[in-house]
């Protein structure tokens, strides 16, 4: 790859998660290459897609991998494993959807069954506001909910490009004031979600 | 900010722990024992296989994967794409071409496949560099052979 490890003063890694069709390609794309795809030209991402970003930041490079996986259940168990050794994780939701917006708790309870570190930087993202006649999240009520989970929330649009670069930016800068998640390597515990009927590891032996 | 130029299967070089890949394989052998395998234990596990470093391991991905994509005509979307990548890492880049290309020719605009057809490409063309200049090394020593054997006859002559 492009550049020798040393340039970089930290990489980071930074992980998609929310339903499908709220739009975390169009983020990335809008971040990474600066464009926008029209709807129809959307492919639903397969599994996970992947990106590497130079970023600098107090003149310091750093290089960001950005994980941006698949919303729809099918690949539910196979993004578990994703969460290793992540630092940031952009929580997305559409303010043209209700239902994106309710399922953040049950992103929330994966995030933290899969990612150990109580110190990786949370942050929600209410994409689409170009929307704004068929708005159905308000502002208020996000923030509110941001605040109730203690996370950094930002409004944007991938296709307009409001907010897209800050709404990235930021999420680098809190990682980088919080050290303990990117100078020591944390080891995380295996983890692979089974869906249904998952072998238990033996129940502890009832006998007290 | 700017990205780095050539995409690389992240995915695909991202082995799963062996812990992971094996609960993996315990609820497929699960379910192949009680003769009721969904097509979702089995898609989870080709996918992990897909991801290990191991070669047999790999190929029995692949096998899975083709079968899924004959029984499951939902899923065929992403078995072209794995099996795309697993061919990839086995090496067998024009097998990887041929599945790729068939996902991109129902996804034009799909940026997964765009972008490792890429990577097939840049490995095909070193492929055919690299023929090219085993090629010339055997074309040339045959001519330098030529040469000096055209020379042990004007020597003779002489």
């Amino acid at each position: 790859m492009a550049g020798t490890i040393d340039e970089y003063h930290a990489t980071l890694k930074i992980l998609l998660i929310g339903n499908s069709n709220v739009g975390k390609s169009s983020l990335l794309l809008r971040f990474t290459e600066d464009t926008f795809l029209p709807k129809d030209d959307v492919s639903a991402t397969i599994g996970v897609d992947f990106k590497v970003v130079d970023t600098v930041i107090n003149g310091k490079r750093y290089k960001l991998t950005i994980w941006d996986t698949a919303g729809q259940e099918r690949f539910r168990t196979l993004t578990s494993s994703y969460y290793r050794g992540v630092q940031g994780v952009i929580l997305v939701y559409d303010v043209s959807k209700r239902e994106s917006f309710d399922q953040l708790d049950s992103w929330f309870g994966e995030l933290n069954t899969y990612c150990s570190s109580k110190d990786v930087v949370k942050m929600i993202v209410g994409n689409k506001v170009d929307k704004e006649h068929s708005r159905v999240i308000s502002r208020k009520e996000a923030e509110a909910y941001a605040r109730k989970m203690q996370t950094l929330f930002i409004e944007c649009s991938a296709k307009t490009r409001v907010c897209v670069k800050e709404a990235f930016d930021e999420l680098v800068e809190k990682i980088i004031e919080t050290p303990s998640l990117w100078q020591k390597k944390e080891k995380q515990p295996d983890n692979i979600n089974l869906p249904r009927s998952a072998p238990t590891k033996q129940e502890n032996s009832a006998c007290c | 900010m700017s990205l780095t130029d050539l995409p690389y299967a992240a995915d695909a070089e991202s082995p799963l722990t062996i812990e992971e890949l094996s609960v993996l394989r315990r609820q497929f052998e699960k379910e192949v024992k009680e003769d009721d395998v969904t097509t979702q234990t089995k898609f989870n596990y080709a996918w992990g296989l897909i991801k290990s470093r191991r070669k047999n391991e790999q190929q029995l991905g692949v096998r899975l994967l083709a079968e899924i994509f004959r029984e499951s005509p939902e899923r065929r979307r992403e078995c072209l794409y794995y099996l795309a990548l697993g061919h990839f890492k086995l090496g067998e880049y024009t097998h990887a071409r041929d599945y790729n290309d068939q996902l991109l020719q129902r996804e034009p605009n799909n940026l997964q496949a765009q972008s490792l057809k890429k990577l097939i490409e840049d490995k095909l063309n070193r492929e055919g560099l690299m023929g090219a200049m085993i090629m010339s090394g055997v074309v040339g020593a045959i001519a330098i052979g030529g040469l000096y054997i055209a020379s042990l006859f004007k020597d003779k002559r002489k």
